[in-house]
């Protein structure tokens, strides 16, 4: 009977080393190299788009990596290798730092001031906000006038009832989304279906099929539906400026393809790559572009969408405490009611 | 026609339930263990973490219910057994920066034949039809947060049931070995995000055929009934690992349950056998 009992206990030995971990130095900035490398090369979705030769890239930052490295020269190494992507949806993410590549938008001017926005919103009792969405009337009532900062803060389809409802009598729409860096796609959806009649083709989206730089899926039609509660069917001036990104790039994107809708203000940032993330062996967390969404003519938006009428804040209007792209917007909507 | 098929479908469903025997009168009872564990867990799930395959490693929960009663196919040599399992855990990467969280939930009704080869050995060999659904779910992750398990296959199945005494103590002891052969699974393509499935509808191709090219699941259970003066008591070990290997997404889940329980064994009466009533003493009827 002891026996027995050894043999099961030796069975149950075998099926437990059976899960023997994996052995790895996950402090080895060499190995962290390598695996940040190797999951960009394998899933990031723009080299052919942009033209980056990746092995390029690793031959001229590989000579860089060394064991004494600490983790900042290391974390500094490599993020300084992802800026190579020119990419905003790529970060490095660390307990003590996050790489981000912002020149889509730092190098151009803001075209936004917060202050000067605030001359039209008036002060907290002159506005309503709901949600992420700040709203009020402008123009002698005449113009309803939407800021949302943020596609992350929710707004609910009752919500956005009561905020068209509220413009009733509004014979013109600004939807202004400077700096709004973007957010959840449904947020995105949401405000979006409120402004075609019918089924509208507005993009594509495709996603990677296998490790080769260039193996995709074939484009798959994104259709935004009519939604069944309200619409608005008036002329909407969407504002946007360069730090117009991700999801706000994709409303952007499908507010274009709106008749009644005309953007104005400065090109959007971009961030058409759809992000996933993943991680490095020494915990370190990687975010980047996975999954590219195109327009409706199968066109990459990763560097941003033109305006239909470029508009820029001016200095004069800045010292004046005047929106130029505000201003714009009330001119153009008057024109077309 | 479709009435004749329907009434020979419900047959088909029926039949197998009612394992009470007529040989000499006696009903076939049901053995029943309802067991608790708790042990080790590995997840690897590279939609989790693309590019690299993470060994997330923590402790889970499980909850077991089992049935086994004879049935009457081939003169009551075939068995059927039904297997609940949930189970959760909770497990850290290796730098403990991020955590996985998982829940599984699976279902196997099996059919076994019973071979007698010594007095007081049962070998019972036989196939069972398995549903999984579950999860994985990392704190970390934007856009790919989760990796949804939804799995239905068919296993080659085999128990080894030994009857013995320690000391004049009687033990039962249970071998069972559970391999998956083919089904069918969901996956997202290699880069597919769950937006991209879930929200715009594209769900083309996310139903893979599985069997050993692309995956490799097991499952031993050793368990060991014994009874004291209130109880049957059955312990055990349940080894799970499942791999899969499916448009380039790798999936490893490994767990070790150390389970216990208690066994009961009784008679179920149901349908006609419900009227017998002399047989039975009811609070209800």
């Amino acid at each position: 009977m002891y026996r027995r009992i050894f043999y099961i206990v030796l069975y149950i030995g075998i099926l437990l080393t059976a899960c023997e971990a994996e052995r790895t130095d996950m402090h080895s900035p060499r190995e962290n190299f390598e695996a940040l490398w190797k999951i960009m090369d394998e899933y990031y979705c723009f080299f052919d788009y942009k033209q980056i030769d990746w092995q390029e890239v690793y031959d001229r930052y590989s000579p860089q990596v060394h064991e004494s490295m600490d983790q900042y020269e290391l974390f500094d190494l490599l993020g300084k290798m992802l800026e190579e992507l020119k990419d905003g949806h790529t970060n490095l993410i660390s307990s003590f730092n996050t790489s981000r590549y912002w020149a889509w938008y730092e190098d151009y001017p803001a075209n936004f001031s917060s202050d000067i926005l605030n001359n039209y919103l008036g002060k907290s009792n002159e506005y309503k906000q709901v949600g992420g969405i700040k709203y009020r009337t402008l123009d002698e009532g005449r113009i309803g006038y939407i800021y949302y900062g943020s596609f992350a803060t929710g707004i609910g389809d009752s919500q956005l009832d009561d905020i068209f409802d509220y413009f009733k009598a509004c014979h013109g729409l600004i939807i202004d989304i400077r700096d709004n860096g973007g957010g959840t796609l449904s947020n995105s959806d949401r405000i979006a279906s409120r402004f075609p009649d019918e089924k509208t083709l507005v993009g594509y989206i495709q996603h990677k099929t296998g490790r080769g730089h260039a193996r995709f899926s074939d484009p798959y039609p994104i259709y935004l539906l009519p939604s069944e509660r309200i619409h608005w069917t008036r002329p909407v001036v969407v504002l946007t400026n360069r730090r117009c990104y991700s999801a706000a790039n994709n409303f952007v994107q499908k507010m274009s393809r709106m008749s009644q809708a005309t953007i104005l203000g400065d090109r959007t940032g971009g961030g058409s790559g759809f992000p996933f993330h993943s991680e490095l062996p020494n915990g370190w967390s990687i975010r980047f572009s996975a999954s590219p969404m195109l327009n409706e003519k199968k066109e990459h938006t990763e560097f941003g969408i033109d305006p239909d009428i470029h508009v820029s804040l001016t200095t004069e209007d800045s010292m004046k405490g005047r929106d130029t792209l505000i201003e714009r917007a009330i001119h153009f909507l008057r024109l077309s009611e | 026609m479709n009435r004749h098929l329907l009434i020979l479908f419900l047959c088909c469903l029926v039949l197998p339930l009612q394992a009470q025997s007529d040989k000499g009168g006696e009903p076939w009872s049901v053995n029943e263990a309802t067991l608790i564990g708790a042990g080790g867990y590995r997840l690897k799930d590279t939609y989790l973490t693309p590019g690299k395959e993470v060994d997330y490693a923590g402790w889970g929960l499980r909850i077991l219910n089992e049935r086994m009663k004879m049935v009457r196919w081939a003169d009551y040599r075939f068995s059927r057994q039904q297997i609940l399992n949930i189970d959760v855990a909770k497990t850290d990467n290796p730098a403990e920066s991020a955590t996985d969280f998982a829940g599984f939930i699976d279902y196997s009704l099996g059919y076994h034949y019973h071979l007698y080869p010594l007095h007081n050995l049962k070998i019972l060999t036989g196939a069972s039809a398995r549903g999984m659904a579950g999860f994985i779910y990392n704190t970390r992750n934007g856009n790919n947060p989760a990796s949804a398990k939804v799995d239905i296959d068919l296993n080659l199945s085999l128990l080894a049931i030994y009857h013995t005494r320690l000391r004049n103590y009687p033990f039962t002891l249970r071998y069972q070995l559970e391999l998956p052969v083919g089904g069918l699974m969901f996956s997202p393509h290699f880069g597919q995000s769950y937006y991209e499935i879930f929200n715009l509808k594209n769900y083309d191709g996310i139903v893979r055929f599985n069997s050993f090219h692309n995956k490799f699941a097991i499952k031993n259970y050793l368990t060991v009934d014994f009874s004291t003066k209130a109880f049957t008591v059955r312990a055990g070990y349940l080894y799970n690992y499942y791999y899969t290997d499916v448009n380039d997404i790798q999936t490893h889940i490994q767990s070790h349950s150390f389970m216990i329980g208690v066994v009961k064994e009784f008679i179920s009466f149901g349908g006609k056998r419900l009227k017998e009533k002399e047989r039975y003493r009811s609070a209800y009827y």
